[in-house]
């Protein structure tokens, strides 16, 4: 299965199936009039008809092993909910807060005191935006 | 004559206070993010765009586009350099980098400048002659001709940028389905939104951009692990006259082949590079040289990178067509702005294509002038931690995806496409087709059903009219290349010949069918 080609095709031919299958329950109409239905239809069958063919191809050339690192993109995607999380129940600044401790564990080093410095900067930053640029931030 | 007299009206645009400023301050983000490492072009422009609402019209253009042009400069600095290509500038590595090795690094970055900047005012001419002309020969295009034109944009893109044919195409065919999200302008039904009621008018192209290549740059940039050192040479700006004349014929050369190259269908940046610097091999009288640290192999690139980033504006601008992801991007501040690209723009928006015009050669002159002689300082945000400046485009990437509807969902939704980025990536897939399908979806999915309804379901529409046919033709011939090139190529490998050198023919096509 660490087969990086043939991974690739079965993650195409899933896409297809979620989008084209989804399109077969729209109405679907007919060529000269065509439903909402048709013309995702006709793209999925061809991205499964595309994905299809990358998982042959994969029996023909050599295989590549997945480089797979899950726990930067947890701790980065993990980062941004959170900040979109406490932006909902708290506020904005202290999303900002929460995502530079929790994004820089995914850092080559980690030290309180440049966390700590990169908030103040950055919640300077954002009061920057919301006043001098007007845009509207819930920031407290 | 009309030519000069539509470029005069240009800079009486360009040239008041707010549009130098907007200028400037593109030209100087641009170069920045260029050089960083983790942001592209892609990502700065999709930062700003919400950005640039209350910008008005004209200078939010002319301010994302100078991000453009600036980012592929800042870009060829820091492969010259340092030997990070990080965008585009591969090329640069070569030749620029072999010049730094033998301590001339400042003239290979004057090289590179003085390039950039003839390359530009090439581009300029051909863009001011070229674009009004193409549009009058948009509108003979019907809905099928547009329809196998976005699909020859499609294949050609999906070739360019990835080099296999099936990886780009399968990324545009994705990108047309995420565009199909949302409500159906035809018959008011909701598609593939889940129920979810911030799903019904779409998915913003600002979280897409952001997730699929900012979110998942930063992330392969923490994998790496590295931390850069900062470029500590001495930098003597100034060529002697002999060396500036060898500049001029090779930079010319590349002039005309970027803005040829960047006028095609996927078409752009790094085709151009490649095209110039293969010609300059061929022809350049110094071409045992080149490869080894040679001024041509410079002036040849940096001139044919600037011309086809501003060539590229043409198909946008008078077809509607964007060729590449940046352009896909672009159009989208075109319409948030409530301006349609097409056959129509420059006759009823003049003030903004002459000016958006007459700014982008400003922008060549605030490269020259303001980053050829700072350069050093410039070269000193490499002093800035990678671990300091990651949070700080989380940051940006919150606050862009954030400021577009005020909508924390919009978050979430960066964030998802963040994993699939980063899983795409992994999968060695290239998500910059990806951006032109999403923009192109909604207008390939409109043509195709009213080229259908006018041909009452039949499909010969598409290979009875001239240019919907040859077109399509093109695609079928080239199609069939590539799968005849594979069998060729799996056979010889099953003969015993290295299987390896499969992947490494299959890029150096991708270079010669550009060239």
């Amino acid at each position: 299965m660490n087969n990086r080609n043939l991974v690739r095709g079965l993650f195409l031919m899933a896409i297809s199936l979620v989008f084209g299958l989804t399109a077969l329950k729209y109405p679907i109409g007919e060529f000269s009039r065509a439903g909402p239905g048709l013309f995702p239809a006709i793209v999925g069958a061809m991205l499964f008809l595309v994905g299809l063919s990358i998982v042959i191809r994969s029996r023909f050339v050599p295989g590549v092993p997945i480089d797979l690192h899950v726990r930067n993109i947890v701790i980065i995607i993990g980062s941004l909910c959170g900040f979109a999380l406490v932006t909902l129940f708290v506020n904005m600044l202290a999303a900002i807060v929460f995502m530079v401790f929790v994004a820089t564990l995914a850092g080559t080093s980690y030290s309180w005191k440049r966390n700590v410095k990169i908030a103040i900067g950055l919640c300077i930053m954002a009061f920057v935006f919301a006043d001098l640029l007007g845009m509207n931030l819930p920031l407290y | 004559m009309e030519v000069l007299h539509n470029l005069a009206f240009g800079f009486s645009h360009a040239l008041t206070i707010h549009n130098l400023m907007y200028c400037a301050i593109g030209c100087v983000v641009g170069t920045l993010v260029g050089l960083l490492p983790g942001l592209g072009p892609l990502a700065t422009i999709s930062i700003l765009l919400p950005l640039t609402y209350s910008i008005p019209t004209g200078g939010a253009l002319i301010m994302l586009a100078g991000i453009y042009y600036g980012a592929q400069y800042g870009d060829s600095v820091s492969a010259i350099t340092m030997k990070i290509p990080h965008a585009s500038s591969i090329v640069a590595c070569i030749d620029g980098y072999a010049l730094t090795l033998k301590g001339r690094t400042g003239l290979a970055l004057f090289t590179a400048g003085i390039s950039s900047f003839i390359g530009g005012t090439v581009a300029i001419i051909v863009l001011a002659w070229f674009a009004p002309m193409l549009g009058e020969v948009a509108f003979l295009f019907g809905p099928a001709d547009y329809c196998a034109l976005m699909l020859v944009g499609f294949v050609c893109v999906s070739f360019v940028t990835t080099g296999s044919l099936l990886n780009g195409f399968s990324m545009c065919l994705i990108g047309v389905l995420l565009g199909q999200i949302g409500t159906d302008v035809n018959s008011g039904q909701q598609r593939f939104t889940m129920d979810l009621p911030f799903l019904a008018d779409g998915i913003g192209i600002v979280s897409i951009a952001l997730g699929c290549f900012g979110i998942a740059e930063i992330t392969k940039n923490l994998d790496e692990r590295s931390e850069r050192s900062p470029f500590n040479g001495t930098i003597k700006l100034m060529p002697s006259w002999a060396e500036f004349k060898r500049i001029i014929p090779s930079a010319l050369r590349g002039s005309a082949v970027g803005s040829f190259m960047g006028i095609l269908p996927g078409g752009g940046t790094v085709i151009a590079q490649f095209a110039a610097y293969a010609l300059e091999r061929k022809v350049s009288k110094y071409k045992h040289e080149i490869g080894h640290g040679a001024i041509e192999g410079v002036a040849g690139f940096a001139a044919a990178d600037e011309a086809a980033a501003r060539t590229s504006f043409i198909p946008l601008m008078s077809i509607g067509i964007p060729e590449n992801a940046v352009m896909a991007l672009m159009m989208a501040a075109f319409i948030i702005k409530g301006i349609q690209p097409g056959p129509n723009m420059i006759a009823s928006h003049p003030d903004l294509f002459w000016g958006l015009v007459a700014s982008m050669w400003i922008g060549n002159v605030f490269l020259v002038v303001l980053n050829v002689p700072l350069v050093r300082y410039w070269l000193s945000v490499f002093k800035v931690p990678y671990n300091v400046l990651f949070p700080c485009i989380l940051f940006f990437c919150c606050i862009g995806t954030y400021s577009v509807n005020n909508n924390v969902d919009d978050i979430f939704i960066t964030a998802a496409f963040g994993l699939m980025g980063y899983l795409m990536m992994r999968l060695d897939l290239d998500a910059a087709p990806l951006m032109l399908g999403f923009i192109l979806g909604p207008m390939l999915e409109e043509n195709f059903r009213r080229a259908l309804l006018l041909s009452r379901g039949s499909f010969l529409v598409f290979v009875d009219r001239p240019i919907a046919g040859s077109l399509l033709g093109l695609v079928a011939l080239f199609i069939a290349w590539q799968v005849l090139g594979f069998f060729l190529t799996a056979r010889k490998a099953r003969n015993g010949k290295a299987p390896l050198a499969a992947p490494a023919a299959e890029a150096e096509a991708g270079v010669e069918a550009g060239a």
